[in-house]
């Protein structure tokens, strides 16, 4: 005996999660990646890539919070979250590693704009703050280090929670959503430290991250396979998900946006034309561009192919 | 020397340790304790006597204060035709030889909740007293994270409460004042019993002894307390 009915009206988490789950993918990804250069090179100044991503994983992580709080059915019920814990729930856990993670990018931001702040006297106020900072600036990079990852990978562990939906219920999910926040929010930091910060687009560190690029996306794709697969070779409800991938207006976002925009724009920008072009600023900020909309498209596609087909 | 500096490491782990174990104490959610003295509430579903009247979805609405149409549970026609709706099992719009068949689809009210699990607040949780699952609506936040766990798709919002709900065999409404829940009541073709299987003297205990019954999608190895006792063919 079996019911198809249920009680709730459609889809329980609309686009707001999925731009949620994008947003904190990228502030994870930026700001891992600035601080994993930092230490890996050894910098001790405020690079322009550095501000830039410490910029973009606070902007990103606060406009998500506002995407988190205006899906609830009454965002004046945000409260209740942080007051109220249940240690069994991914959120929760989620909640707690937040309060921790927001604050100190807030933190790590104030820094790399030192001298920034500096130059306006408004904000002269700050600097005895900045200097006591200073102290814990390297704890405080190796927590969010640790924590943009906790961030990134609890997005994936959220949703795939959701024992109902083939496509979401996957283990891979947190990997796929690691990776992805790395471009998205390396590519992303990128963009805004040539165009705002004044780094040049052919120095050390973008080189650096152009090269992690490839093997970046490498990962992504086969994490996409693997769970195609898994559908594929499923049992009876896996197997109706898997046409999730060839069926429906979902399908055309995965091909054209995650495959077509996110995988093939990059590999085709720099690989397909001239030496020329694929140095050029043009070419470079495309690329980047395509990064970041196919990693949206692939939280969209997960969240609305992946609730669409329940078991 | 190495003596110290052993002992100073393993004060370090012990600190940190404690500190990441700590807040495990800290959740305001109760873990449940053994429940060998608590009662299980069941609810038997009969196929064989629902006429599919939704008489019971009224009874909900009413008893449960939901807002005007809304009930915790839904009725799903299997087979059968209503006047002018083609027949789910045969197709056919008009008269169909096809029997009357129908599920009630509602909270399963799982002894492994999905719900219960996922709520960041605790305000799906299991009730103390009675094990039933049910809401604490002054703590629900509206993330819907139920909703979305909810392996039957048996949860929803309430629209004027703006938090999620459940059946919870009408805990604040009927059973606290100790009647049966509403649905049950008012079910005069007595395709609804409902009691505590733990106590085997029960109707519904000792109705389970004889009759053969299904639980919904088992294998999400949810074990729901509600059961169905499906329609068996005849004449086979």
């Amino acid at each position: 005996m079996e019911f198809t009915m249920g009680l709730s009206d459609g889809i329980a988490w609309p686009w707001p999660i999925a731009v949620y789950l994008f947003f904190a993918g990228i502030s994870g990804g930026a700001i891992a990646t600035a601080i994993f250069i930092r230490f890996y090179k050894g910098q001790t100044e405020n690079t322009p890539f550095y501000k830039a991503a410490a910029l973009i994983s606070f902007v990103t992580i606060s406009l998500g919070m506002l995407c988190l709080v205006l899906d609830l059915t009454n965002p004046l019920f945000f409260w209740r979250i942080l007051v109220y814990y249940n240690l069994n729930s991914v959120m929760s856990i989620g909640v707690i590693a937040l309060t921790a993670y927001i604050p100190l990018v807030a933190l790590i931001t104030l820094l790399a704009f030192e001298d920034e702040i500096r130059k306006i006297p408004a904000l002269g106020i700050l600097l005895p703050v900045i200097e006591k900072l200073k102290g814990v600036r390297r704890p405080c990079e190796v927590a969010v280090l640790i924590l943009a990852m906790a961030v990134c990978a609890y997005t994936g562990f959220l949703i795939s929670a959701l024992i109902r939906f083939p496509i979401i219920n996957t283990s891979v999910l947190p990997a796929l959503f690691i990776a992805s926040g790395i471009s998205a929010g390396a590519a992303s930091a990128k963009m805004l430290a040539v165009s705002m910060f004044k780094e040049e687009m052919h120095s050390q560190d973008m080189k650096l991250l152009h090269g992690a690029e490839w093997p970046i996306m490498a990962a992504e794709i086969l994490f996409i396979f693997m769970i195609a697969m898994s559908l594929f070779t499923g049992n009876a409800g896996m197997q109706s998900a898997f046409s999730a991938f060839h069926v429906g207006d979902w399908a055309g976002v995965f091909w054209l946006g995650v495959v077509g925009v996110g995988f093939c724009g990059p590999l085709l920008l720099n690989f397909a034309t001239s030496k020329r072009f694929s140095h050029s600023a043009q070419a470079f900020y495309a690329s980047g561009v395509c990064a970041v909309t196919g990693m949206m498209c692939l939280r969209l596609f997960i969240i609305y192919a992946g609730q669409n087909f329940a078991i | 020397m190495s003596e110290n500096i052993e002992r100073r490491r393993f004060l370090k782990c012990l600190g940190a340790s404690s500190l990441i174990i700590a807040p495990l104490g800290c959740s305001s959610v109760k873990e449940k304790e053994s429940d060998a003295n608590k009662p299980h509430y069941a609810m038997v579903f009969d196929q064989n006597k629902c006429t599919g009247c939704g008489e019971c979805k009224e009874a909900c609405n009413l008893a449960n204060n939901l807002p005007e149409g809304k009930s915790r549970l839904l009725l799903e026609q299997h087979s059968g035709g209503l006047e002018g709706q083609p027949c789910p099992h045969c197709g056919k719009t008009t008269e169909c030889g096809c029997e009357r068949k129908f599920v009630r689809v509602s909270c399963q009210q799982c002894k492994n909740a999905p719900c219960v699990t996922v709520c960041p607040t605790g305000a799906a949780h299991r009730d103390e007293k009675t094990g039933i699952v049910t809401m604490d609506a002054s703590k629900c936040a509206g993330c819907k994270y139920c909703i979305g766990a909810c392996p039957y798709d048996a949860r929803f919002i309430n629209k004027e409460t703006d938090v999620a709900d459940n059946c919870d065999f009408c805990l604040h409404s009927k059973l606290a004042i100790g009647e049966l829940p509403a649905c049950v009541q008012k079910c005069r073709y007595d395709a609804l019993i409902f009691g505590d299987i733990k106590d085997p003297t029960s109707y519904v205990s000792k109705l389970l002894r004889v009759k053969d019954s299904v639980r919904m999608k088992p294998g999400f190895g949810t074990e729901p307390s509600l059961r169905y006792i499906p329609i068996v063919k005849l004449g086979v």
